[in-house]
């Protein structure tokens, strides 16, 4: 019985570290063959050690116009996304979750029920908004369809509900307004549920390709990923490692991110996916 | 006396209904716009012609007529050329039938399996999931080199199954396999944390039990832990039904706009892209996506009805 069981843990270790293999190893490729020449990159069989070591791949890259420009769009357009969505969220969560007014549970319900709309049904509709705006090929003009986020609303609206009623009753009795109660007890005691909605906001904006793609159109405007895949399709690469060089670039920041937060992440994906 | 209480609470409700309504009011009224306004307006504009310019011309039901026109097409064997839609639509059936299941299988396996007393957990989460942060675009990018011809994966599978050696993104049996396998690297780990935390949440005088009345290992897994897992099932094949059926990015990168040899990368996705923004024709566009949104909204229903409970 005592072996069997060992043989079992065994086993379950050798495929659990089998499929981390398997999940790391792209990340593990291209970390390698970013400081590779193309020509050793495309080697069969393939090698792992850079020889020659080289940095020619970022040179490339960064010979590129506008990639600069790319990382710094990125910046900015994830920047505006997280800003809104955690002041906007934050008060309308609160509201939602504290304080009484007509039609409040009607309201969220019909917020919520948005989250059913697949992305492209209002894309086309949106794009004419946007354009009668005049601000297609603007970040702003990308932005402001995402600064409000329902996701992040009903995570907000979840954690004011948890905290405890006492907290607001006690508020109230002292004469504090509903606004005043938000930004001096409510708001310093969201710092977790504030942290979480930047980070999948960040995340999600970051990463976001269709609406970049839809809403920005001239080179100098994209994001990254929008940038990386038009260089990859239009001027068809001899070589393909500044393309590599370019992604691990692109995803530093969320592999960085998720790395050192790695915790808390998982457990609010946990709970938002399941249990709330 | 009673009537001061009244007239204090009177006014307190009244003060805190507009302070609610200044605290809601823009996340409200841009959900609105884009949310509601651009929904109805879809299905509005899927009853028009027009260029964007032009002034809207009310065609009736011809958009929808044109869909279905190419499904029937489509049905009967016309090239992919003429019927995008249909391709995309096979296509995408195909890819959710082969991806979902697996993705969701996958995860649990792992989740039992992760979920014993095993040293460097945290390690397993976190490599699992790294594919589930990064940007799917990347990973395209990434996976177009892995898959070459002479690439990466194909040397690793010349370990497993000698003489398999397909030209991954250039011949049309394997495009939608080879995006599917990024999928399913990509989403398995994030569902693989979930039920992990499920698994964790099971008690464990449960197992006890069933093991005081003799049940094998294989049994409690079959009657006990699959049947707790019910609702995080549901919740993973429906979120994974609504993502692959929209799925865009990956066929984008790695089949190529055009939808890659044969179009058998084509998805609706992009076929909803290509109407709106290369063909111009916005009230096309939008009648086909009311036919996608049909479609998840009828396959997660009918999922969450068969084998779902409710989804919290």
């Amino acid at each position: 019985m005592r072996i069997k069981q060992v043989i079992w843990l065994a086993f379950t270790f050798m495929v659990l570290v089998c499929f981390a293999f398997i999940y790391l190893m792209p990340f593990l490729r291209s970390a390698v063959a970013a400081f590779m020449t193309w020509e050793q990159a495309s080697k069969y069989p393939p090698e792992w050690i850079p020889d020659p070591f080289t940095l020619e791949n970022f040179e490339k890259l960064f010979r590129l116009k506008f990639f600069p420009r790319w990382i710094l769009n990125s910046a900015v357009y994830a920047g505006i996304i997280v800003a809104g969505n955690v002041i906007f969220t934050s008060m309308a969560g609160y509201a939602f979750a504290r304080l009484r007014f007509p039609a409040r549970d009607a309201l969220f319900s019909a917020l919520q029920a948005l989250m059913m709309i697949p992305g492209f049904v209002t894309l086309v509709p949106n794009y004419i908004i946007i354009y009668k705006l005049g601000l297609v090929d603007n970040i702003i003009g990308l932005a402001i369809l995402g600064i409000v986020n329902v996701s992040s609303i009903f995570l907000m609206r979840q954690y004011f509900l948890s905290l405890p009623e006492d907290i607001f009753e006690a508020a109230r009795l002292d004469g504090c307004g509903p606004i005043k109660t938000f930004f001096y007890i409510a708001l310093p005691l969201a710092k977790p549920a504030v942290g979480a909605v930047a980070v999948y906001q960040f995340l999600g904006a970051w990463n976001a390709f269709l609406g970049p793609l839809v809403f920005l159109r001239s080179p100098e405007n994209f994001t990254l990923p929008v940038g990386l895949s038009f260089a990859f399709q239009r001027t068809m690469w001899v070589e393909y490692t500044p393309i590599i060089a370019g992604s691990l670039i692109a995803s530093l920041p969320t592999i960085v991110l998720f790395v050192t937060l790695n915790k808390y992440l998982i457990r609010g994906i946990v709970v938002t996916g399941g249990k709330s | 006396m009673s009537n001061i209480f009244s007239n204090f609470f009177r006014k307190a409700s009244r003060r805190e209904t507009l302070e609610a309504v200044a605290l809601i009011s823009i996340a409200v009224a841009f959900n609105m716009t884009f949310g509601y306004f651009s929904a109805f307006f879809a299905v509005y504009l899927s009853f028009f012609e027009w260029d964007y310019i032009g002034p809207m011309k009310f065609v009736g039901l011809k958009n929808y007529e044109l869909m279905v026109k190419d499904l029937l097409e489509g049905a009967m064997g016309a090239s992919y050329l003429i019927t995008p839609f249909f391709t995309g639509l096979k296509n995408i059936l195909l890819y959710t039938a082969i991806v979902v299941p697996v993705q969701t299988f996958l995860a649990i396996v792992l989740a039992v399996l992760a979920n014993q007393k095993i040293k460097g957990i945290q390690f397993f989460k976190v490599s699992y999931f790294l594919p589930a942060t990064t940007c799917p675009v990347i990973v395209s990018l990434i996976f177009v080199w892995l898959f070459m011809k002479k690439g990466f994966i194909n040397y690793a599978l010349s370990f497993v199954t000698p003489g398999f050696q397909p030209d991954w993104l250039n011949d049309k049996n394997y495009v939608l396999m080879a995006m599917a396998l990024v999928a399913i690297w990509g989403t398995s780990g994030h569902f693989f944390v979930s039920f992990l935390a499920a698994l964790q949440a099971i008690p464990k005088e449960v197992y006890e039990a069933a093991m005081l009345d003799g049940a094998g290992p294989i049994r409690r897994f079959l009657y006990i832990t699959i049947p707790l897992l019910r609702p995080m099932v549901t919740y993973a094949v429906v979120m994974g039904l609504i993502g692959a059926l929209q799925m865009f990015d990956l066929a984008w990168v790695m089949a190529g706009s055009g939808g890659g040899p044969g179009g058998s990368g084509y998805t609706i996705a992009m076929d909803i892209y290509n109407e709106a923004f290369t063909k111009l024709r916005p009230g096309v566009a939008a009648a086909k996506s009311m036919f996608l949104f049909a479609i998840i909204f009828t396959t997660t229903y009918i999922y969450q009805k068969k084998y779902g409970g409710v989804i919290r």
